[in-house]
C-alpha cells in the first residue's frame, strides 16, 4: 500500500548441464523477472558471452509458426477460449508429431481449395464486368473480330456522333458511359481513330466470347451463385475443423510458446564455455522459495543468491502491491505512467478519489444504473484483455458512486426523485409550473474549489514526502522542501486574504475583525506574511518557478469543472425532458387525436436520444475530466512515474498442466 | 396614478433588459471560451493522433495533452454559471 512491493535482486549461477533445468523451473514459478546481459556493460563479468538458445528451438519455433498459421486459416482468434478440459503437456507434446501434420494438411487442402475457387469468382467476376457494356447489344460479339478489310471501333462515348466515313454504327445510352461501336473500312482508320478521340472515346476490349453478351453474362452469373455455395460449403467445413480442432491448437500454441520462451531463455543470460549466469528481480518474498526449488531441481549444483540492491545504478522492476478494490486502478496508473521503485505509489489515493469525482460529476441514478449495466455487458467483448478488464472494473466503482450521489442529489435520468436533495440540489427546474430557483451553482463551485485546495496540499504535502524520503539530508533537500511548503503557504496565504476581506458561503468569514493596517485584518496580515514566505521558499529553489505562480489560482479554478461539467449534464437531461415529455408528449395526452401519436412518437424519439448523448457525454465528461484532474493537478505536484513494468518470465497457463 | 404604473413597467422591463444581457454574456462567455479551447485543441490533437499513431504507448500522455486547454472552457462555464445564478 502506498508502495510498490519489495524486490530483491537474486543471481543463478550453474554449469551448463543444469541450464534446462534451471529455466524450466523458473519458468514454472512466473516470478523471476530476468535482467538482460549486455555484453559491453556488465564489466564484472568478463569473458562472458550471451547465451545460445536451447537445442530444438528452431523445430520448436517453426512447428508454433505452423499452429499459428493453421489458427490464422480457421480464424481462431488469439484469446479465444476452448471450453474443453486443460490437457497434460506429455500427452500433448507426444500428440503434436503425430497430429498435426494429418490436421494441417486437412485445413491446407481445404484452404488451397477455397483460394482456388475464390480466384475462379473473380475471374468470373472480371468477365462479367468486361461484358457489360455489351449487355444491351443483341448481337454475336464473335462477329464483332477476326476482319482483314474492316477495322472494329468499340468503346465509351460521352454523346452520339456521325462518323465522317461510310461506316456501319451502332449507339446505346442504356449501359453506363454508353457503348459505340462502328465498322469502318480498314484504309480509314487512322482518320476515324483520330476523330473519335477528339469527341472523348476510350477504347474497351471486345471479350473474346461467343454469342451475345447478354447470355454471357447470365451464364457466368450462374456460375458466380454456383461459386458462391460451393466457398459456402468449405467454409461450413472449415468451421467444422475449427470446432474440432480448436481445443488442440489452442492448447498446442500455449505448450509450444512456452518451450520458445524457455528455449530462447538463455538468450538472455550470460555464458562461458562451461557456465552461465543470470541476473534479476523478484518480489522478496518469493525468493526464499524459489532458491530452494532450484536446489531441489538441480540437487544442490546451482549457487543461487540474494545480491544487495544498489539503489544508484539498478533499475528495479515495479510491481504495484494494493489492496483488491484498488487494483483495477493500476490501469489508470499504468496510461500515465508506472511510479518508481522508491516513489511513493498514488494507486489507493485514486482507486478512492476518481470515482468520487465521477459521482460528484455524473451524480444520477439512472445515468450511473445504464453505466453499471454497460460495464458488466463489455465484459463479452474485452474476454481475457487484463487492461480492458481493469477499466471495466474502474467503471463499475465509478458508476456505483455515481448512483450514490444521485441518490444524494434526488436526481433519476434529470428527473427529480420523490425526496428532496440531500443538502446540494442541482434540478434546474425548467419550464413553467415549478417556480422553483435553479440549481445551487455557486455553493457547488464553492464545493469544487474546497476539493481542488485540499487536493492540490495533498499533492504538495506528498512531493515534501517523496523529497525527504528519497533525497540525501543536506542543503538540496531543504530548498526542495521549503519550496514545496512554500507552493502550500502561498495558497492559503491567498485564501486567508480573500477571507479576511468577503464573506463566501461555505468559507471561514473572517472579514468582521477590526483592520489594523491599510483596511487589512490581522488575519489579512497574517495571509500576506504567509504568501510572502512562500514565494521566498520557491524562488530559493529556482527563480523561474515563480512565473508559475499564476497557476495556484488557475489549478484550484480548474477544479470548478467538478460542478461546471455535473451541471451541464443535468442542464442537457433536463432540456430533454422538457422537449420529449412537457413539449411534446404531455400536450399530445392532453388532447388525443391523430397527430398526438405522432407526437408521441417523435417525443419518445427525442427522449432516447438525448440520454444516450447524454450518458456518453456523462462518460466522457464525468470519466476524462477526473483522470485530468489526477493526472495534471495532482500528479503534476508529486508524481514522476517512469518505473520499469515487472515482467516476470512464464506465463499464466490456461489449456496445459504437466 | 400614471407616473406609478409608468415606473413600474419601465423598472419591470429594464429588469427584463438586465436579464437578457446576463443570458447573451454567459452565452458569449461559454462560445467563445469554447472557441479558443477548440483553436488550441486543434494543434494538439492532431499531433497527438499522429503521435498516436506512431507509438501506442504514447495514448494516455497524448490524451493528458489534448486536454489541457479544456480548463478554459470550465472557466467560461464557470462565469456563465455565475452569471445566471447569482
Amino acid at each position: 500500500m502506498f508502495k510498490s512491493q519489495r524486490m530483491s535482486k537474486l543471481l543463478i549461477a550453474a554449469s551448463k548441464d543444469q541450464l534446462e533445468p534451471v529455466v524450466r523451473e523458473l519458468y514454472r514459478h512466473n516470478v523471476y523477472h530476468i535482467e538482460d546481459f549486455v555484453e559491453q556493460e556488465m564489466e564484472s563479468i568478463e569473458g562472458f558471452r550471451i547465451g545460445k538458445p536451447i537445442e530444438g528451438a528452431s523445430g520448436i519455433s517453426s512447428d508454433l509458426l505452423r499452429i499459428r498459421s493453421l489458427s490464422n486459416i480457421i480464424g481462431l482468434k488469439k484469446g479465444e477460449s476452448g471450453t474443453g478440459a486443460v490437457q497434460k503437456t506429455k500427452a500433448l507434446s507426444a500428440s503434436i508429431d503425430k497430429e498435426l501434420p494429418e490436421i494441417e494438411k486437412e485445413i491446407t487442402a481445404l484452404a488451397e481449395q477455397k483460394n482456388g475457387l475464390e480466384n475462379k469468382l473473380r475471374e468470373a467476376g472480371m468477365k462479367v464486368a468486361e461484358l457489360e457494356p455489351f449487355a444491351k447489344l443483341q448481337m454475336d460479339l464473335s462477329l464483332l473480330r477476326g476482319y482483314d478489310g474492316f477495322t472494329v471501333f468499340a468503346g465509351h462515348i460521352p454523346a452520339d456522333v456521325e462518323l465522317p466515313v461510310n461506316s456501319e454504327k451502332y449507339f446505346t445510352s442504356e449501359v453506363h458511359g454508353n457503348l459505340l461501336v462502328a465498322v469502318v473500312p480498314a484504309e480509314k482508320t487512322s482518320e476515324v481513330d483520330k476523330f473519335l478521340m477528339e469527341e472523348g472515346f476510350s477504347t474497351i476490349v471486345v471479350p473474346s466470347e461467343d454469342g451475345t453478351a447478354e447470355e454471357n453474362i447470365s451464364r457466368y452469373d450462374h456460375e458466380i451463385t454456383r461459386l458462391h455455395e460451393e466457398i459456402g460449403k468449405i467454409e461450413e467445413q472449415i468451421s467444422a475443423q475449427k470446432e474440432k480442432h480448436a481445443q488442440f491448437l489452442v492448447a498446442c500454441e500455449e505448450l509450444l510458446t512456452a518451450d520458445v520462451e524457455r528455449a530462447e531463455a538463455p538468450l538472455r543470460f550470460a555464458t562461458s564455455d562451461e557456465t552461465f549466469v543470470t541476473e534479476g528481480w523478484l518480489p522478496s518474498k518469493k525468493v526464499e522459495g524459489l532458491i530452494s526449488d532450484l536446489d531441489k531441481v538441480c540437487g544442490g549444483k546451482v549457487y543461487a543468491t540474494e545480491l544487495e540492491v544498489d539503489y544508484e545504478h539498478d533499475t528495479i522492476p515495479v510491481e504495484y502491491d494494493n489492496p483488491d478494490f484498488a487494483k483495477p486502478t493500476e490501469a489508470l496508473m499504468d496510461i500515465y505512467s508506472r511510479p518508481k521503485y522508491s516513489e511513493f505509489d498514488p494507486t489507493l489515493l485514486v482507486a478512492i478519489v476518481f470515482p468520487i469525482f465521477f459521482g460528484f460529476i455524473l451524480g444520477d441514478i439512472g445515468y450511473g444504473l445504464i453505466l453499471l449495466v454497460v460495464s458488466f455487458g463489455l465484459r463479452k467483448f474485452v474476454k481475457d484483455n487484463v487492461v480492458g478488464n481493469q477499466l471495466l472494473n474502474v467503471l463499475r466503482n465509478a458508476s456505483i458512486m455515481s448512483i450514490l450521489f444521485g441518490i444524494a442529489y434526488s436526481e433519476f435520468l434529470g428527473f427529480a426523485c420523490p425526496w428532496d436533495p440531500l443538502w446540494i440540489s442541482r434540478h434546474f427546474n425548467i419550464g413553467a409550473g415549478h417556480g422553483g430557483h435553479g440549481p445551487d451553482a455557486i455553493l457547488l463551485l464553492i464545493i469544487s474549489a474546497w476539493i481542488g485546495i485540499l487536493h492540490i496540499t495533498l499533492g504538495r504535502s506528498l512531493h515534501v514526502r517523496n523529497a525527504i524520503v528519497e533525497i540525501h539530508p543536506g542543503k538540496h533537500r531543504n530548498k526542495v522542501v521549503f519550496a514545496q511548503l512554500g507552493w502550500i503557504f502561498v495558497m492559503w496565504g491567498i485564501l486567508f486574504l480573500l477571507w479576511s476581506m468577503f464573506a463566501m458561503p461555505l468559507m471561514p468569514d473572517l472579514s468582521g475583525f477590526a483592520p489594523l493596517v491599510a483596511g487589512i485584518n490581522i488575519f489579512g496580515i497574517i495571509g500576506a506574511l504567509l504568501i510572502a514566505v512562500g514565494i521566498i521558499g520557491i524562488g530559493r529553489e529556482s527563480g523561474l518557478e515563480l512565473m508559475e505562480l499564476p497557476t495556484i489560482i488557475s489549478h484550484v479554478l480548474s477544479y470548478a469543472r467538478l460542478a461546471a461539467v455535473g451541471l451541464s449534464s443535468v442542464a442537457i437531461a433536463a432540456v430533454t425532458n422538457y422537449i420529449s415529455i412537457g413539449m411534446m408528449i404531455e400536450p399530445a395526452m392532453a388532447d388525443f387525436g391523430l397527430l398526438s401519436i405522432v407526437l408521441i412518437i417523435v417525443g419518445i424519439i427525442v427522449f432516447l436520444i438525448g440520454h444516450i448523448l447524454n450518458t456518453v457525454l456523462g462518460l466522457i465528461g464525468g470519466g476524462l475530466h477526473s483522470i485530468r484532474l489526477h493526472y495534471v493537478e495532482f500528479f503534476t505536484k508529486f508524481y514522476k512515474g517512469g518505473g520499469k513494468k515487472y515482467e516476470p518470465f512464464g506465463i499464466i497457463r490456461k489449456f496445459t498442466e504437466d | 396614478m400614471a407616473v406609478e404604473t409608468m415606473t413600474v413597467e419601465v423598472v419591470e422591463a429594464a429588469a427584463a433588459t438586465a436579464g437578457g444581457f446576463k443570458a447573451i454574456g454567459a452565452g458569449l462567455a461559454v462560445g467563445l471560451a469554447g472557441m479558443g479551447t477548440g483553436l488550441a485543441q486543434l494543434g494538439i490533437g492532431g499531433a497527438a493522433v499522429g503521435a498516436t499513431a506512431e507509438n501506442k504507448e504514447m495514448f494516455g500522455l497524448a490524451l493528458l495533452f489534448t486536454v489541457i486547454p479544456e480548463t478554459v472552457v470550465i472557466f467560461g462555464l464557470v462565469v456563465a454559471l455565475l452569471l445566471l445564478f447569482t
